[in-house]
């Protein structure tokens, strides 16, 4: 069971792999490369060198992996897997990750919006179809705005398609 | 030779076991283990955590074993970048194909077991390398 299929706030608290790291000030290269990664895959920062991410065999490796880029770098980092104590506890770190993805999405809806009175409306659905798929990656606790979202860039495509019935 | 890997394979695992198989070792035997302490003696470990044929300055182990072995064959080199985006979507290559193949790859790990996975993904390599190699040979998509 991940936590990945619960929504926050249903009984059963889910389980959470933990990336515990420290690496060197300098260089500044590594541990910028890490901190890209990590945004990348959506954690949730528990405090100084400690994230969070829904356990599966996926988070799993993909923190194992930046654990030895890490270390690689002359830091030092564990994985760890946990359970929050508290229901509440866990509802509160779900709901950040999903407030995080919900000024995602509402980034797409925004350009979405602005896309729609520009002439290459193309290109911009391109763009903004990959951004939902990054997003889509990193959203384990899907907030509303993410079928709006998904709407926008639908409802874009579609006046791409037909220009003329999108004047009339 | 006896090489060993974590088990429940994905994309990079099963194109590392293809490219040892068909580039490496032909008598290649695998073993899945679940724990590091579980590699047999005399084996040899790949896209595990901390040994030498993993994940490396920002290469997944499909690059590792190319640079290893030294196998500088430009369409292995292709088939990397589409493993590498399909593996760690990191945006360092322009690979298309890399989504399809890891949701492929991820629906059969949900039906097969890793022997099997190896068993039905050979031949779905091998078929990319001959795509490749003949876009390379014609510099243009072929037919």
């Amino acid at each position: 069971m991940t936590a990945q299929s619960q929504p926050p706030g249903t009984a059963q608290r889910g389980e959470w792999v933990l990336l515990s790291y420290r690496m060197p000030r300098e260089p500044s290269t590594p541990r910028i490369a890490v901190w890209r990664k990590l945004k990348r895959l959506g954690v949730a920062q528990l405090s100084d060198g400690l994230v969070a991410l829904p356990a599966d065999a996926r988070t799993r490796e993909q923190l194992e992996w930046i654990a030895d880029e890490a270390i690689e770098a002359g830091g030092a980092a564990s994985i760890w897997l946990a359970r929050p104590t508290a229901f509440a506890q866990e509802r509160e770190l779900a709901a950040g990750m999903a407030e995080a993805r919900a000024a995602e999405y509402r980034a797409v809806i925004d350009q979405a919006d602005q896309a729609a009175d520009g002439t290459n409306t193309a290109a911009a659905v391109r763009k903004l179809r990959a951004e939902l798929r990054r997003i889509g990656r990193r959203d384990f606790f899907p907030p509303p705005e993410r079928a709006l979202a998904h709407a926008a860039v639908r409802a874009l495509a579609e006046q791409t398609e037909s220009p003329q019935e999108e004047k009339a | 030779m006896k090489w060993a890997t974590r088990a429940g394979i994905h994309i990079d695992r099963a194109a590392c076991a293809w490219l040892i198989r068909r580039h490496v070792d032909k008598e290649a035997e695998f073993v899945f283990v679940t724990d590091p302490a579980q590699v047999p003696e005399g084996a040899t470990p790949f896209d595990m955590r901390g040994v030498e044929l993993g994940h490396h300055g920002g290469d997944c182990s499909f690059e590792t074993i190319l640079r290893r072995y030294e196998l500088t064959d430009p369409v292995l080199w292709k088939l990397a970048e589409i493993v590498h985006e399909a593996d760690l979507d990191d945006e360092r290559y322009d690979a298309p194909e890399a989504p399809g193949l890891d949701v492929a790859l991820r629906g059969l790990s949900m039906i097969c077991d890793d022997e099997r996975i190896l068993e039905l993904t050979g031949p779905l390599f091998d078929g990319l390398y001959e795509y490749h190699r003949r876009a390379t040979l014609i510099g243009r998509d072929p037919a």
